[in-house]
């Protein structure tokens, strides 16, 4: 059962674990891509919907939790190792056995002189200089659980629910007792992204709520699902009339029409027409859609035939040939989807990891690498141990005139296999 | 005279392939000459006996999959290199174990010697006279085995410090394989592998963004959407293909560079141990030559992909116009042989729009009309060759048996009635059809 268990913790904490799982799922979308168009999409559905691949990805955030454990462990073993406690050999880019030498005076004053800091009783003596990159190690490596993690309960639980936002109507829920959308405010934005900004201004639903106010980004939590703006539109009635049909047609449409020019089609219920609508662009340059004046393109088929073109402003009517066209209301919309989805907060996390990780590699890494070594007397034996995090060639001259040093003193050298 | 100067590039990397084998098993060379020659054989007339009973896809496929699973196979050993490098005493793995043994030294000149006389037949021009068609295979074949000989010569004049590991062996037979193959468009894998990482990358953006829940382009500052529509570009296509193409080569180089030098600790002479460590050091050095003619032969490869020095069928389109009712003709004989299997372009004016497409006999004997452009590319248009046609822009290759059906980089199908005088199609849908798919395909998000 042990060995069982250190196989198990042998293969979860390998480091060639996650190129064999990525390399996995590469294949299998280039598989994937000789067979469909749409490779991402379909090798994501294939993950979601076979246990097994899933199973896969998850040794991707498990194997980030071993190694934070392992890496964990052996940074505390060096750290004891310094204060003397016995060396494990396996943590050293070298590690050699000597007969044992009278003392560490000698060598602590030229380790000194070389800018390491010492440490040191009779019967051991720590040296090192800079500073150790564990900490950016450990924040990548929690950075690669949240990422991997994000991305397994992403894929396998994420739910969507595309819903239109519109202003003077429910904000939409499942129950049906969302708080009335009061306000949909659409307007420039200073930001070195975002152009413009959006919010939307919800009233009290008398659930305990309050007034509430969702903006671009991040999205806002409502109800346990992100409240995610995907694409803005205008929510109309219309009222038309048609010489060759017997009454009036009134009706609403919710229509993706921006940016001015965008066209975007409705059936008119009951008669073989339909109508084509684009939002005209105001001369002065201004935004329909912020500021609320809108002026409607509209194209009148019937099957594919084009029977009238023209132009009808938002609480207007348009009338020729007996066609009669009026849009008595025009309200802001926002096509919204409430994403359902708590891996997102996962990948938000390991972005700010990774970057915290980088920001603290990178100094430390060109200018203070650790580099360490180790001398410990065990009875008529000397251990001495030697690693380095960055500018390993030079520590590596330094160490062994130490060995040197101390060979000076005494004779009989031993290499440990 | 045309064939040796077509084949010289194929043959050159021959030679190579069989002077980096005789390095890479010094110990084994008969066995070594004896499968090259043989395997290399056996490609010429396997590819040759393929291609008269079997439609020419077929060899081309084997060969373009085996190139293509030696590129993944060298991607596995560069990674597994690399990951070896930065472990002290990792232990031998058992396939590790076949590299130098009897085994290798017949299966890898043969197999290598295979695909190089594949992609050698597959560039001999099909000739009228008999004879010559019998000559030309028996020519490659005479060239093939004098060019091992040449090889092993030469390799016994190189230095004995040129040592060779079996990643950067790898690397370079694998560069060599994909440089042959890219000589012949029918081969190549630069061009699909742009195409494939440009769609890639436009899924994954694409999802990546949803999946966080970045706002859409109408609410971001236009200098920044245009960073983002970068990864849409063909540009990304290019240089990620670039990256996937020389990465490799580069981590066995990587590898080879962060190979712990011998420890020297135990030595206690200052003078010796740093005679060892510029020993070491320097070994490192040659080894590194290897990866660095692998790193050349991709980028000829690369290069060779992207100018190919090869003519395609591409008549200029020829004017056409609809009737009052909107129906534009195009008759079976006339002009043009509709069914003579060539590729024949039109051009059609409306108001300020042109539509430029095509009308082509398939293989299964269907008139086909299509647009001169694919439901994802910029709309350059498409080429003919042998059982193919061609995406100027992105340069897929799509058989002639599927053009006509929707869908990838195929030429997007327009609905036509095919009587007795000809081919019959609707203006206005083809203008329709012609301003969806060329909108789609130029939008900063939509076109590559």
């Amino acid at each position: 059962m042990n060995r069982l268990l250190r196989v198990l913790w042998g293969i979860l904490s390998s480091r060639a674990l996650p190129p064999l799982v990525l390399g996995f799922f590469l294949l299998l979308y280039i598989g994937i891509a000789f067979f469909f168009d749409e490779t991402l999409i379909m090798l994501m559905a294939i993950t979601r919907r076979i246990p097994l691949l899933a199973a896969l990805l998850a040794l991707l955030p498990l194997n980030g939790v071993c190694r934070m454990i392992l890496e964990a462990g052996r940074y505390l073993k060096r750290r004891q190792a310094l204060s003397g406690a016995v060396v494990p050999p396996e943590l050293y880019d070298e590690t050699l056995l000597l007969s044992a030498p009278g003392g560490f005076s000698q060598l602590e004053g030229r380790l000194s002189a070389q800018g390491y800091a010492t440490r040191g009783s009779g019967h051991h003596l720590a040296a090192w200089q800079g500073v150790t990159l564990f900490p950016a190690r450990l924040l990548y490596l929690a950075g690669m659980f949240c990422l991997f993690a994000g991305i397994l309960i992403s894929l396998v639980s994420r739910g969507v629910s595309r819903q239109a936002v519109v202003e003077g109507a429910p904000f939409p829920t499942a129950a049906g007792n969302g708080g009335m959308v009061e306000k949909i405010i659409f307007e420039k934005a200073a930001g070195p992204i975002l152009a413009r900004n959006l919010f939307i201004k919800v009233a009290d639903s008398g659930m305990g709520e309050g007034e509430q106010t969702f903006r671009l980004y991040p999205p806002a939590l409502f109800r346990g699902a992100f409240v995610y703006p995907r694409y803005l539109g205008i929510s109309l009635a219309y009222r038309f009339f048609a010489p060759d049909q017997g009454g009036v047609v009134e009706n609403r449409a919710v229509l993706p029409l921006y940016p001015p020019g965008k066209e975007a089609s409705t059936v008119i219920a009951g008669t073989p027409y339909r109508l084509t609508l684009s939002l005209a662009k105001p001369e002065d340059g201004s935004d329909p859609y912020m500021t609320g004046k809108t002026l409607f393109l509209f194209k009148l088929l019937k099957g594919d035939e084009l029977v009238l073109t023209g132009s009808v402003p938002g609480g207007g009517e348009f009338v020729r040939d007996g066609y009669r066209l009026a849009i008595p209301d025009a309200r802001r919309m926002v096509i919204t989807d409430f994403v359902v989805d708590y891996g997102v907060l996962l990948i938000w996390g390991a972005g700010l990891l990774f970057a915290a990780a980088f920001i603290l590699w990178l100094p430390v890494r060109i200018f203070f690498p650790l580099r360490e070594m180790l001398f410990r007397s065990q009875g008529e034996l000397l251990q001495a141990c030697s690693r380095a995090e960055g500018g390993g060639r030079r520590h590596a001259g330094v160490f062994h005139e130490a060995l040197d040093l101390l060979e000076l003193s005494k004779s009989g050298v031993k290499a440990e296999e | 005279m045309q064939l040796v100067f077509k084949l010289i590039p194929q043959l050159i990397a021959w030679t190579v392939m069989v002077l980096l084998l005789l390095r890479g098993m010094p110990g084994r060379r008969g066995a070594v000459l004896i499968s090259a020659v043989t395997g290399f054989s056996l490609g010429v007339a396997g590819y040759l006996l393929l291609s008269r009973l079997f439609p020419v896809t077929l060899p081309l496929g084997i060969i373009r999959s085996a190139v293509g699973g030696s590129f993944f196979l060298l991607w596995s050993v560069a990674v597994a290199a690399l990951y070896r490098s930065t472990v002290r005493d990792f232990p031998l793995l058992r396939v590790e174990r076949l590299v130098g043994t009897i085994y290798c030294a017949w299966g890898a000149p043969l197999l290598t010697g295979m695909v190089a006389g594949g992609i050698g037949a597959s560039g001999l021009p099909r000739l009228d006279n008999s004879v010559l068609q019998l000559l030309a295979p028996l020519l490659l074949l005479l060239a093939g085995a004098l060019l091992v000989l040449g090889a092993r010569s030469a390799e016994q004049r190189l230095t004995s410090s040129l040592g060779v590991t079996p990643s950067a062996f790898l690397a370079a037979l694998v560069a060599l394989l994909l440089f042959s193959s890219s000589s012949s468009i029918l081969l190549d894998l630069f061009a699909p592998l742009s195409m494939k990482v440009m769609k890639g990358t436009h899924d994954f953006v694409h999802q990546f963004m949803e999946s966080i829940l970045i706002p859409d382009h109408v609410f971001i500052r236009s200098a920044i959407w245009g960073y983002i529509g970068f990864l849409f570009g063909k540009e990304v296509g290019f240089w990620g293909g670039m990256v996937i193409w020389f990465t490799p080569a580069l981590l066995i180089a990587l590898a080879i560079r962060l190979e712990p030098l011998p420890s020297v600790a135990h030595i206690r002479q200052g003078a010796q141990r740093r005679r060892l460590l510029a020993d070491a050091i320097r070994t490192k050095q040659y080894r590194l030559v290897i990866p660095a003619l692998a790193l050349v032969a991709l980028a000829a490869a690369a290069y060779q992909s992207s100018f190919p020095n090869v003519e395609y069928w591409d008549p200029k389109p020829l004017a056409v116009t609809a009737t009052p009712a909107g129906e534009i003709f195009i008759p079976r004989k006339g002009e043009v042989e509709l069914e003579d299997g060539r590729l024949h372009k039109y051009l059609y004016k409306q108001g300020g729009k042109e539509v430029r497409f095509f009308v082509l006999l398939t293989p299964a004997g269907k008139l086909t009309v299509d647009l001169d452009a694919c439901a994802i590319c910029k709309p350059d248009g498409y080429g003919q060759s042998e059982g193919m046609v061609l995406c100027y822009y992105c340069k897929t290759l799509i058989p002639l048996d599927t053009v006509g059906k929707p869908g990838g980089c195929n030429p997007v199908p327009v609905p036509f009635t095919e009587r007795g005088d000809g081919v019959h199609l609707d203006a206005l849908t083809l203008v329709n059809s012609w301003s969806r798919t060329v909108q789609s395909t130029t939008s900063s998000k939509g076109g590559k």
